[in-house]
């Protein structure tokens, strides 16, 4: 099963990376955005809190803007009948969870590179900073990745996948927004603890997408 | 329905409820603190109880549709009643909580912990609607709908039972609180607790007949497909 899994996952990358345009959009969407919100604030000082509300509405955004490709483009290209065949529900559920969650770290990358850098923060505990962006990232990917399959079932575009992860995604953001502000500001450490709660949070909707995977992909 | 049941029904709903209204807006004395706003609770804790008992019902038989092949269709219209009559009693909720809110707090809205977690809730409902709306083609869309909303489902305790256990809020203590005491006098307690039955066997009424004429509408369709 491991092999078929990484067989998926090669065969997403190496077509990713033959047609690039989806990719590229996503990670220039990051970038641009970053860039524009430091180009708007223009040099005026945020508070830990702000920076961090922005922070994570920029990543927000940039997986609306990324994650469910994976599952339009199967769909666009017809290829899901195909993969139903040769693959089961649950094998193409881990791979394509892991390629998000792969995909959706390299843009948070960026993001925090650019956001550290273009804005002038520099957390107090990098280390807490560094470990929210991830367990954050991990945790947005893991609930985008089962809704990206009901976006492209549906047909619809990124508006209906922002609409539905929103309600969903707000407890990942709720965390991520005060650890990060934690991070930069230096108080209330002891806030740490969070961080399992957005690993136990990716934890539960990855069992219960695993689980429910079937009923989605198979026509019943 | 047993004519003697459906007696007791309908004296529940058209003699019990209208008096449990006169009980909220007379008899009871108003809240120390509150005022006369405090009669408001009689009518926006019932409406937020149905709001959530809905989401439970709509939740339940999105499980089931999953679960169990067997009557998946009365399940799916079952599933979207109690949505729709859910986000219609948050409406509700909203709208109370923030005429309360405003006679209280000074503002109709203060992203206070117990008000973002309605929303989200409220949120939850038109996301279902709009997934649903989008699947009209997909001869999936039960199934893909029914996991959309078990998803949600594991979202809501955070919303509804710690966010706003661990943020500080202005909202009173609910009925559920960290002293597991009921902080009203008898007179309180007695009219909001008979508003919370009547209220929800008025839901219950209301969602049978929204299920009966989904039935019909069904029936009527695979007539019409027949012929």
């Amino acid at each position: 099963m491991n092999n078929r899994i990484l067989n998926n996952i090669k065969k997403d990358f190496l077509i990713e990376s033959r047609n690039r345009s989806a990719i590229n959009i996503s990670f220039a969407f990051a970038g641009i955005t970053t860039l524009s919100v430091s180009l708007a604030a223009g040099g005026v000082p945020f508070t830990p809190v702000v920076h961090s509300i922005i922070f994570w509405i920029i990543l927000f955004f940039s997986a609306m803007s990324g994650l469910a490709h994976i599952f339009i483009r199967e769909e666009e290209e017809k290829n899901s009948l195909f993969l139903s065949l040769y693959y089961t529900p649950e094998e193409i559920y881990l791979s394509k969870l892991i390629f998000n969650i792969i995909l959706f770290l390299s843009i948070s990358v960026i993001v925090t590179v650019l956001y550290l850098f273009f804005l002038q923060v520099l957390p107090v505990y990098l280390f807490l900073f560094i470990l929210t962006v991830v367990a954050g990232s991990i945790a947005i990917a893991s609930v985008t990745t089962i809704l990206g399959a009901m976006v492209s079932k549906a047909g619809s575009g990124s508006s209906l996948f922002t609409v539905i992860s929103f309600p969903i995604l707000l407890p990942v953001l709720w965390t991520a927004i005060s650890l990060t502000s934690v991070s930069i500001d230096g108080t209330g450490i002891q806030e740490y603890r969070n961080i399992l709660f957005l690993l136990a949070f990716s934890g539960v909707i990855v069992s219960v997408s695993y689980l429910s995977f079937k009923f989605i992909w198979t026509e019943l | 329905m047993k004519i003697y049941h459906r007696f007791i029904f309908y004296f529940l709903i058209f003699i019990v409820m209208p008096a449990v209204f006169l009980m909220a807006l007379i008899w009871v004395p108003p809240a120390e603190f509150l005022g006369e706003s405090s009669r408001i609770l009689y009518f926006h804790v019932p409406v937020a109880w149905i709001s959530v008992v809905s989401f439970i019902i709509a939740g339940y038989h999105s499980i089931m549709i999953l679960c169990t092949e067997k009557g998946r269709t009365e399940r799916e219209y079952k599933s979207y009643n109690a949505a729709y009559s859910g986000i219609v009693f948050t409406i509700l909720t909203v709208i109370t909580g923030s005429i309360w809110a405003k006679i209280s707090w000074g503002s109709y809205w203060n992203w206070d912990p117990r008000e973002t977690s309605i929303v989200i809730l409220m949120l939850i409902y038109i996301s279902y609607f709009s997934l649903y709306s989008a699947l009209k083609d997909n001869t999936n869309r039960t199934m893909i709908s029914s996991v959309y909303l078990l998803i949600a489902m594991i979202t809501m305790p955070f919303f509804v039972f710690i966010i706003p256990r661990v943020y500080p809020s202005l909202h009173p203590d609910t009925i559920i609180n960290a002293d597991r005491k009921i902080h009203l006098e008898a007179a309180m307690k007695l009219t909001l607790f008979t508003s919370i039955a009547v209220f929800t066997i008025f839901y219950g009424y209301i969602f049978r007949l929204m299920n009966r004429i989904s039935l019909l509408e069904h029936r009527l369709q695979e007539k019409q497909n027949d012929n």
